[in-house]
């Protein structure tokens, strides 16, 4: 398996305190891999040290070969992996085709191709391109969210929570949508609440607890192990 | 009292300033929807832009209005000196810091002026101009001017927030700055554009006022607050609602003389700002709350 995404070791927190210990992760390129875990294991920290957004004090990160530790944010953003916030995530004063357009910032030249193709993956929101961002539903939003950091051709799409607030059916469609993203070639990793539910369409999982490596699996073998059930997927 | 009348004496002079208050308001509410602060030396920067065009008027002979666009633009510029010199390292501080210094810029500009062109009151033309007649509608040619130059800069601003790149880079910046960022945006770039449009309707604000009234170095510490009323009454962050605001706050200052003494006209602006604080601080256009 060739990784896009590799992990070793990591340290890293807010300041000097440590949130996440010795963490390892893969993800290869068109793979979906989602990190579970309860309240407070660290899930959305790794997310956010992948993107550069904390400080790291051990280990590396690295995006196709490339060691991108301790880069910064818009760097990052150049070597392929775009992040979509859990909150906050889209322009809301500013229309859905203007979020596109922000998405696309760095591009230079024609970028009519990755706008097409965002608008082919929410056809939803081929309607609603001139509607402002903050007057849709929060389904609606997180497609707008989705499609403005897929402006950029991404490798590696991270996604914090994307169904966090959602009703069930909007929870399958995102999902149905990201495994549409992955087949358009860009690799996801995902933090989700709803452990049974992201693992069921996910490929593999990391499960982390006390910001540290718990288990992890195929999603199959990770949902299918008694243990793991009981103790992180509620039964 | 007739409709004519109302118009020609209330009406018109009230939106004669109105248009000179919402080039301010305008500068003030992008400044605090970029950067987050109040910008208080904005009126000194007005009298700054002013006394700019008068040099530039009496150095090179020319009409004022040919120097309007070199004393928007040179205000501009100066704008983005003043924010590296004396705001940039405030930054990241809290921003009550930077309101404060924006108070000391507004004493040094207003030295600046007065130890460059005096404290006495001049203009930029001399004699009375005499008001054109339509259909007994009656409107100085200045006047005129000035709603013209003042539409055509608000639709331009339009057109550059809504069309371009770095327009809608601006408009991101002041909706999620976060989010921004992360797409690529640079916050220095779109700070700099900000100074230079905010500096440059200033100016554009003093050299109205000036042309309408007179040119005094207090003119624009005298519409400080008519301005900050247009763009809370507005919604701060609003472009939209400063120009509203500044409508409504120079057709009230007219107005108010009906009831009250004019030289308390200025108690209006006071009126009309204590008034949305307190019923309703996002504003007319629901902005952010100081």
């Amino acid at each position: 398996m060739t990784a896009l995404l590799s992990i070793r070791d990591l340290r890293a927190g807010y300041g000097d305190a440590d949130i996440l210990f010795d963490v390892s992760m893969v993800v290869a390129s068109r793979e979906i891999v989602v990190i579970v875990g309860p309240n407070g294991a660290g899930k959305s920290t790794a997310m956010k040290s992948i993107f550069g957004l904390l400080d790291i004090h051990a280990g590396s990160i690295a995006v196709g070969g490339t060691d991108i530790t301790g880069w910064a944010p818009n760097q990052i953003v150049k070597a392929g992996v775009c992040y979509v916030p859990q909150v906050q995530n889209i322009f809301s004063e500013m229309t859905v085709h203007e979020n596109f357009e922000m998405g696309a910032f760095l591009r230079k030249g024609d970028y009519s191709a990755a706008l097409d193709r965002v608008y082919q993956l929410f056809p939803d929101l081929k309607a609603k391109r001139k509607a402002v961002a903050g007057s849709l539903s929060g389904g609606q939003r997180q497609m707008v969210a989705m499609g403005r950091a897929l402006m950029l051709d991404p490798q590696l799409l991270l996604l914090d929570e994307p169904t966090a607030g959602l009703s069930p059916k909007y929870m399958e469609q995102i999902f149905q949508i990201s495994r549409n993203v992955r087949d358009t070639g860009v690799a996801i990793l995902l933090v989700e609440q709803h452990a049974k539910q992201a693992l069921a369409f996910a490929d593999r999982g990391y499960v982390l607890a006390a910001g540290r490596n718990r288990h992890e699996g195929t999603a199959p073998a990770l949902l299918a192990d008694r243990n793991i059930a009981e103790m992180f997927l509620g039964g | 009292m007739d409709l004519l009348s109302f118009i020609n004496f209330f009406l018109l002079p009230g939106i004669v300033q109105g248009a000179i208050y919402a080039l301010g308001a305008i500068g003030v509410t992008l400044i605090y929807a970029i950067m987050r602060y109040g910008h208080f030396a904005h009126g000194d920067l007005a009298t700054f832009g002013a006394f700019i065009a008068l040099a530039v008027t009496t150095a090179l002979g020319l009409s004022p209005y040919a120097a309007l666009p070199v004393a928007v633009v040179f205000t501009g510029i100066f704008a983005i000196c003043i924010d590296r010199l004396f705001y940039a390292h405030l930054r990241t501080f809290p921003k009550i810091i930077t309101t404060i210094a924006s108070f000391g810029v507004a004493l040094m500009l207003r030295s600046f002026v007065q130890v460059v062109w005096g404290v006495n009151t001049t203009s930029y033309v001399h004699g009375i101009t005499r008001p054109e007649n339509w259909l007994g509608i009656r409107i100085k040619s200045h006047e005129i001017i000035t709603l013209v130059v003042a539409v055509a800069l608000v639709v331009i601003l339009h057109q550059f927030l809504t069309r371009n790149k770095w327009g809608k880079a601006m408009r991101a910046m002041s909706d999620n700055p976060d989010l921004a960022l992360l797409s690529g945006v640079d916050n220095g770039k779109v700070i700099a554009l900000t100074w230079i449009i905010a500096g440059g309707l200033c100016a554009a604000s003093g050299f109205f006022l000036g042309i309408n009234t007179e040119l005094k170095s207090v003119m624009g510490w005298n519409i400080l607050l008519p301005t900050f009323a247009a763009a809370i009454l507005g919604g701060v962050g609003r472009i939209e609602g400063a120009i509203v605001g500044g409508l409504i706050v120079g057709i009230a200052e007219e107005l108010s003389v009906l009831i009250i003494p004019g030289e308390y006209k200025v108690m209006s602006a006071f009126a009309i700002l204590l008034l949305v604080l307190l019923v309703r601080p996002t504003g007319l256009f629901r902005g952010k709350v100081l």
